[in-house]
Formats: structure tokens, C-alpha cells, sequence
């Protein structure tokens, strides 16, 4: 990419953010923001030059091999898979960094973990695009590993013991998105455990060896219970743990002689030296030990992110950098003066090339719902302490400032609002958002830690300590509060509630009965019969998806356990017990309800034209429905215009959308997890919206199969919010954000022009205070002129860099579907003021 | 017949010389970096493209 010839003043003017980025980053970060490989699959490919990283595959077969026929319990020859990986992977540094760190063997990979499910190493097989050459080699190496893995993977392991009708529901992939795993989803981490800085990895293995010790003399005592007899299993995880940790370290050790080598027999520059033998004398310290230092700190969060992703496929990242790498920043530059702002400011950016670059092959519908990106990195900032006050310090600046300056698509961040945000936080969010980079979206600190309180039964405390598990739910970083495993699965396509209702639950897509056989849609005389078929077909759908991960999650602490994971987490080291266990977990369970918002606006149609207004009946609309609209345009059009759309501050939709979420949110408390707790809905999408559009058939609001779904959560259809910006906000207030959900999406786009200067700052901070008075949970901005997203359209070469938010995430605009693209431009542009 | 050990990139470990890292300077495309992969000293490095007598 070259340099661009204008000042920095001049292209702040023109608004080219991306590119003036590039002229404000220092050397070292200007040189690892583009040795950076982007990861995102893009139209569900990955991108040119990335393979697939044969070397852990191979690792790891090699050693399940070798333990085959080892007397060894399961979750010890887990571990020692693990440990033979993190031992005898390649490894490298790259010029100029100062962390290290990779899941691949180069930096150009893509780790497969075979071990996790054999429809996954199908797509691995019947990948041309991501095989590395020779091709032959690679393919002989990809179905030998393929082969040893079918029948042994997670998923195969699990399935026959689930409800095969329910899965065979789920993996038609018409209503859920995801499998029942605890090795493949988003993982919570125990942070108040291992990230307080009073403990590390050798403390915790002194830890372990107490438990053993303690547990094996009592094991040997006279006596005999089921006490005693379940000691023998914890003394296995207890032992698998260790394991885990210990080959940590020695990773650890591994790139801090690396460094080391580098330094006295390569490097010539003295100052790069010093960096190497400095990342050495880091690395043989952490993760062994507590961090001292900011560098030594991100590295620790590093390697237990990284450790964790060996273990598992995480879609997510759910983090709270400011709070926990807070203080090493403030010590480092503000006290001890060791750091410049702008050295740390090149180790926070770092820090977030780093997380950038993480990548893990996944099934093509993870994909496509994440256009763009590898995972929803949503990593939380702002929010308060457990005492309630403000928990906003130096870092959560250097992470706003540092976003803007290495302008990466992933991670992004979310900033948990309060009424003592000081104004130089608030602005510096502001700053983020105008330069475009979609992010941080904005939380509502209060309304949500309340909500956690309301739905899930957190102690205050903990609730305050809530990061994004993924996109959008809050989950606290507690003992008991957190949650090992969200199993995207419980992922509903909601607009199938509605189509179900015309079909009596047969999925034409699919060719399956999936939903309730519900009254037949001509039948139905009124407007409450079919709301009532409605609420039999949400929860019909809901039960079949938490089914399954309710099944899992009972089985994944003896089948697929996660001994690294429990290893860094209280409650398993206390207890002996997988992180999974649900006897140690509160529960913190929620099902992500994708294409939500179809559901009230068809709703809303049908009450006003066909019952209200008797211009159809319901035997034209399902006929109309079932050939999907064709030779019925004027009818469509009827559906479209006519009816009214949520998102107008207008009651007579605005009230079907709270019947629905409150027959949703009744059903919640209804369905259990195994800890006990319930599963609240959250409305919000990814890009859900585009992958469904040819799986969701014909709708009452007037969409055909194929078109786009909206953008998703509690945002208007695009450009059917017609009556400002303030109307969609005051739609969105009459939902109880603490009680009718766990969390509600809302996108809105903003005019770049009117967020310019001072003036820009106040008319936003204006309109955040009503979404704060209004008590909305969420709101996320996308701030990208039309004119810069068709010009990127027509020459995406020129515009690589352009961020948008797709949904719960943000993706550099042209890495994602050209439908996905126009969705976004179609989105309505409000006005302020 | 070369082995690991004989070669320039070879760095054996102290606790344990049979064993040690063959550590390569790498340039891709974007990045420049420094690679190390653990071998066996006594590996056999005939096939190697990259051996290179100490």
C-alpha cells in the first residue's frame, strides 16, 4: 500500500481515516499493521495466500496414535495431545514485534483441528482453495488425518447419545446455526481467577499438587464412598490440568530462547537485540509467573487465549483489556515512567494485530455468518468496578487510541456506558466511531448488570464484572458466574416461526417437518388464533435448540472435556470437576435470536390486512406465501407499504412486538439449563440476515426467498424506519431491557458530515443521552458515507481499509458479500438534531 | 550422511543436546520473521534444501 501523498490535515478533512492511520502509527506499528495476514473469509472462502496449517494436525493424530492403546484416562491423553502440540509446533517472531505468539506453524495459516468434528474435516477434504502445495501431499496427509478422526471427533462421540431427531433439526441448518459442543463456540474465562494478577500458571500447579496430594491420601484412608471412588476422577483432571499448564510454560520457554537465539546469533541492529533479549526475559517469566509489566501482561493475556484456542475452536473472544492490563499501564507509564504513551501505545496496538491474526477453519455456515472476520472479538471496555465506581483508567484510552491507529476489523470493541463516563472517555468512543470504524458499540451498564441480576440471579458483584461473551450477551468473569461454553447452536432463526405458521411446521427449504403441526393457516379466523400458532411454533423451535446443548453440556465434562480451560478457572481447580461441569455453574445460558424483527412486522401485516381490514384472507396469503409472491405483486407491495414496521414509534406494531417478546420471555424462564438457570432470548444477527436469505422462505412483511433478511436484533427493516432517528428509539424503549430479554441489538447509520467537529461530538452526545434516558441496552454505528461504500464497491483496491459494522461485529467493507454490502448502504441514514 | 546437528541453523538444547531447534529466517509476502522447529540432532538432513554446513 503506498503512502498517500496529502498531509494529515488533509486527509482528516477529507475524512480518509484509513489513511491517515497509516501517516500517525509509528514505524513499528505501520510495518506490523500490513505484515498482518487477514484471516475473514470472504463470500465463505478464505482469501488468496492463507492455507490450512497441516503441521497441528498431523501433531496431534501422531500423538492420539501413540496413546491409543495407553491405560491412560481420556482427558489425560487429551492433555498430553495438547501438550505435544504446544511442545513440537513450530514457532516464530516477527520482525519489529515486541509479543509473540501464533495458533499456525507460519503466519499465513489456518489451524484445523481435526479432532472436533468429521463434517468439519469433510470441508477441510473438499477445499481446493485453502490446501497448501503440493497438493497431492497435502491431500494424502488431509484424509489420513481425516480418516483417523471419523468416529473419534467430539461431535461423532456426542451424537449418538443426543436426541437424533433434534439433531438431525439442527443440522439441517434451516433454524439453528452451530453444534452442541464444548470444544467449538464461545468460551467464557474465569478472568477474577487468573488475569487479578495475585496468581499465574506455577501457582495454580502448586495448587493442583495440594489437591492431589490431599485427595490421594484421603483415597487411601479406611473407608469406601462415592466420595472416595469420584476422588479417582479428579485426581485424573486434577493431573490432566497440570499437564496443561506445564506445557504452557515450556511454550513459553520456547520463544523466549527463540528470542534468544535471534538476538546472539542473527540480529545485528543493537536495538532490536535488546527488544529480542527483553521478549526473551519476558517469555521464561510469563506465563509461569505473575506479569510486572504492561509487556509482560498483554503477553500473559496472549498465551492464555492462545493455549485456550489449542484446545478448542472459540468463535469469540470475550475479554475486558482496560480492567485487567489497566494497571501494568498505569504503572508502567504513569508512575514508574518505564514506558513512553507512545511505547505503550505501540504494545497496545500490537496487542490487537496480535488477536487479529488468530485464526481457526471452520464449517462454511460460520463462514458465511461471519463475513469478514474469524470470530466476534468484542472485547469490552469502560463499565464499573465491583464497588459500582468507574472502572475507565489510562488503558481504555490507549485501547480507543490505538483501535484508530492500527484500524483493524477484529477485534473491535464494545464500551459499557454509566452515568460517570468522564468526558474525555466519552469522546474518545465518539472518536472511534466517527473515523468509521464501527465500533465501540455502546452498552448500557446499568440496564445490563441489572438484567444479568433479573434473568441469571448474579450477585451484584459479580454482575458488575460482565464481559461480551460474544457479539452481545454479558456474562460475568466470576467463579461461578461464567460461562465455559456458549454452544452457538441455541442460535434461532426466528423468521421460520413465521413461516412455519403457513406451513404447519414443514420446512420447504429443507424438505423436513421441523416446526409444531400447527391449525392450517386458512383456518385460522382471527388474529389472536394465529399469534397463538405463532408462540406454539417459538416454542417449538427454541425447545429443539436448547435440547441439544442442554445434552451436551451434561456430556462434555466426561467426553469432551477441557482441561486447559478448567485449569485456568476457580471452580475446577477447587473442585476437581470439568469447567463444564453444570453442578459448579450458575448458568449463563441465552438463545441468540437471529431474523427477530420479520416476525412482529409480518404479525403486524397480517392483523391490519388481513383481520382489521379484511382485503385478504389468510387462504390468499398462504397461497401467495407458498409462490413466493409471483403474479402477486401489487399484493406484496400491499404487505410492504401498507402495514405498519416497527421502528416508528407506532403502537399498533410497536405492541405485537412486545406480545412476542413476552411470550418469548415467559417461555425463557420455562426452559432450564442444567446448572437451573433460564434462557432469555437476545435478539441480533451477524450477518445471519444474509445467510438465511435463501434458506427463510417467503414472509408476510412482503419479502421473497432469497432477499435479504433485516440486519437483525431490534433494528428497523432497512429504510422502513421512516420518522427519524428518535421514533426507532422510542420504538426500542417500550421494551423492558432489563425483563424481556437478555440484550437487544440496534444498528444505526450516522452522517459523517454532521459528526464532524465539536458540533458533531455534542449532537451525538445528545442522542446518547436519550438512549441512556430511554434505558435501550445497545446501540452500535455504522458511519460511512454512501458515496465512500459505492466508490469502494466500484474500486475496492482504493478502499481496503474501509470498516463498516455488519451487525454484532465489524468487517473491512470489502471483505464482505456484495448482498451483505447493500444491505448496509440500504440501511436508513439518520439525521440528528 | 548430514544431520541436523552438522548444520549452521541447528540450535541444540542445553538440557538435552540430542535435541535443539532448526531455526530459519523466513520473508513471505507481508512479514519477515525467524522460525524455529524442534529436531532430533541425528535427524537426517540429506533431503534438506536448507542445511548448511557449520
Amino acid at each position: 500500500m503506498a503512502v498517500r501523498a496529502e498531509t494529515l490535515k488533509e486527509l482528516e478533512e477529507k475524512q480518509e481515516w484509513w489513511w491517515a492511520a497509516e501517516k500517525k502509527r509509528s514505524s513499528r506499528l505501520d510495518y506490523l499493521r500490513k505484515a498482518m495476514w487477514k484471516k475473514g473469509a470472504i463470500g465463505g472462502l478464505y482469501p488468496a495466500g492463507l492455507y490450512i496449517d497441516l503441521e497441528r494436525p498431523v501433531l496431534q493424530t501422531e500423538k492420539a496414535r501413540e496413546l491409543e492403546f495407553s491405560p491412560d484416562p481420556y482427558v489425560i491423553k487429551f492433555a498430553k495431545i495438547l501438550a505435544h502440540v504446544l511442545d513440537n509446533k513450530t514457532i516464530f517472531i516477527t520482525d519489529h514485534s515486541q509479543l509473540v505468539g501464533y495458533l499456525g506453524s507460519q503466519p499465513h495459516t489456518i489451524t484445523w483441528d481435526p479432532t472436533l468434528a468429521a463434517l468439519l474435516n469433510h470441508e477441510v477434504v473438499n477445499d481446493p482453495t485453502s490446501i497448501p502445495e503440493p497438493m497431492d501431499e497435502s491431500l494424502k496427509t488431509i484424509t489420513d488425518v481425516a480418516n483417523y478422526w471419523a468416529g473419534k471427533s467430539d461431535l461423532d462421540k456426542i451424537l449418538p447419545h443426543m436426541d437424533l431427531d433434534d439433531a438431525m433439526k439442527v443440522l439441517s441448518g434451516a433454524i439453528g446455526w452451530g453444534v452442541p459442543l464444548s470444544r467449538g463456540g464461545y468460551s467464557g474465562k474465569d478472568y477474577e481467577y487468573i488475569m487479578s494478577g495475585v496468581r499465574a500458571f506455577e501457582d495454580v500447579i502448586a495448587e493442583l499438587d495440594r489437591k492431589i496430594e490431599e485427595a490421594d491420601a484421603k483415597a487411601h484412608e479406611p473407608g469406601a464412598s462415592k466420595e472416595i471412588s469420584d476422588l479417582y476422577d479428579k485426581m485424573n483432571m486434577w493431573e490432566a490440568m497440570k499437564i496443561t499448564l506445564e506445557a504452557g510454560i515450556r511454550h513459553g520457554k520456547r520463544y523466549a530462547r527463540l528470542a534468544r537465539i535471534i538476538a546472539e546469533n542473527f540480529e545485528t541492529d543493537p536495538d532490536r537485540k535488546e527488544e529480542l533479549l527483553q521478549i526473551s526475559e519476558v517469555c521464561e517469566r510469563i506465563p509461569a509467573k505473575p506479569p510486572r509489566t504492561l509487556q509482560e501482561s498483554l503477553q500473559y493475556d496472549l498465551f492464555i487465549q492462545l493455549f485456550s484456542r489449542n484446545e478448542a475452536i472459540e468463535g469469540a473472544w470475550p475479554s475486558r483489556p482496560d480492567y485487567y492490563h489497566g494497571p501494568y499501564y498505569e504503572k508502567d507509564v504513569t508512575i514508574d515512567k518505564a514506558l513512553t504513551e507512545e511505547e505503550a501505545l505501540d504494545l497496545v496496538g500490537e496487542f490487537l494485530i496480535r488477536a487479529a491474526e488468530v485464526s481457526q477453519y471452520k464449517v462454511r455456515w460460520a463462514r458465511e455468518g461471519l463475513q469478514g472476520i474469524e470470530g466476534t472479538w468484542v472485547w469490552t471496555l469502560g463499565g464499573v468496578k465491583k464497588d459500582g465506581s468507574d472502572a475507565c483508567n489510562a488503558m481504555t484510552i490507549a485501547l480507543l487510541k490505538a483501535a484508530r491507529l492500527v484500524r483493524v476489523a477484529n477485534p473491535t470493541f464494545a464500551f459499557r456506558w454509566h452515568p460517570k463516563v468522564s468526558d474525555e472517555v466519552m469522546r474518545e468512543c465518539f472518536e472511534c466511531i466517527r473515523q468509521g470504524l464501527g465500533y465501540p458499540s455502546m452498552r448500557n451498564d446499568p440496564i445490563l448488570i441489572a438484567n444479568a441480576m433479573n434473568w441469571h440471579g448474579h450477585p451484584i458483584e459479580e454482575a458488575r464484572t460482565w464481559v461480551h461473551q460474544a457479539c452481545m450477551s454479558p456474562s460475568p468473569c466470576t467463579k461461578h458466574g461464567f460461562q465455559p461454553m456458549r454452544m452457538a447452536n441455541a442460535t434461532a432463526n426466528c423468521a421460520k416461526i413465521m413461516e412455519y405458521v403457513f406451513t404447519r411446521g414443514y420446512d420447504n427449504v429443507v424438505n423436513m417437518q421441523i416446526g409444531a403441526e400447527t391449525p392450517p393457516a386458512e383456518t385460522l379466523t382471527t388474529y389472536e388464533q394465529v399469534f397463538d400458532a405463532w408462540v406454539t411454533q417459538m416454542k417449538t423451535i427454541f425447545s429443539i435448540l436448547v435440547r441439544p446443548v442442554n445434552r451436551a453440556r451434561i456430556l462434555a465434562p466426561k467426553m469432551t472435556p477441557r482441561p486447559y480451560l478448567s485449569a485456568v478457572s476457580e471452580r475446577s481447580v477447587d473442585s476437581g470437576l470439568d469447567v463444564c461441569d453444570p453442578s459448579i455453574s450458575r448458568g449463563n445460558a441465552w438463545i441468540t435470536a437471529f431474523t427477530w424483527v420479520e416476525n412482529a412486522d409480518s404479525l403486524a401485516a397480517i392483523k391490519k390486512l388481513v383481520f382489521d381490514e379484511k382485503k385478504y384472507t389468510m387462504a390468499q396469503l398462504k397461497e401467495a406465501l407458498a409462490n413466493n409472491w409471483e403474479g402477486r405483486e401489487e399484493m406484496r407491495l400491499d404487505f410492504v407499504k401498507n402495514a405498519p414496521k416497527w421502528g416508528n414509534d407506532d403502537d399498533y406494531i410497536d405492541s405485537i412486538m412486545l406480545d412476542c417478546l413476552r411470550e418469548a420471555a415467559k417461555f425463557s424462564r420455562e426452559l432450564k439449563c442444567p446448572s437451573g438457570n433460564n434462557w432469555p432470548i437476545l435478539p441480533e444477527n451477524v450477518s445471519g440476515n444474509i445467510h438465511y436469505a435463501n434458506i427463510v422462505g417467503a414472509l408476510p412483511n412482503g419479502r421473497r426467498l432469497g432477499d435479504a433478511l433485516y440486519d437483525g436484533g431490534i433494528s428497523p427493516g432497512p429504510g422502513l424506519d421512516k420518522k427519524g432517528p428518535t421514533a426507532v428509539l422510542k420504538s426500542c424503549s417500550k421494551i423492558d431491557h432489563i425483563s424481556d430479554g437478555r440484550a437487544f441489538l440496534l444498528n444505526t447509520r450516522l452522517s459523517p458530515t454532521q459528526l464532524a467537529g465539536e458540533k458533531g461530538y455534542q449532537l451525538w452526545k445528545t442522542y446518547m443521552k436519550t438512549w441512556a434516558d430511554l434505558g435501550i441496552d445497545h446501540v452500535q454505528f455504522n458511519c460511512v458515507s454512501d458515496e465512500t461504500l459505492r466508490s469502494a464497491q466500484r474500486d475496492p483496491e482504493k478502499y481496503q481499509e474501509v470498516i463498516v459494522r455488519v451487525a454484532g461485529y465489524s468487517a473491512h467493507f470489502v471483505d464482505i458479500s456484495r448482498k451483505t454490502q447493500d444491505n448496509i448502504i440500504q440501511r436508513t441514514v439518520q439525521g440528528l438534531g | 550422511m548430514p544431520t541436523c546437528k552438522e548444520c549452521k541453523r541447528f540450535f541444540p538444547l542445553e538440557e538435552d543436546p540430542g535435541k535443539g531447534d532448526c531455526v530459519q529466517r523466513v520473508i513471505d509476502p507481508r512479514q519477515a520473521y525467524y522460525q524455529a522447529k524442534p529436531v532430533s540432532a541425528d535427524k537426517d538432513a540429506v533431503k534438506c534444501p536448507s542445511f548448511e554446513k557449520k
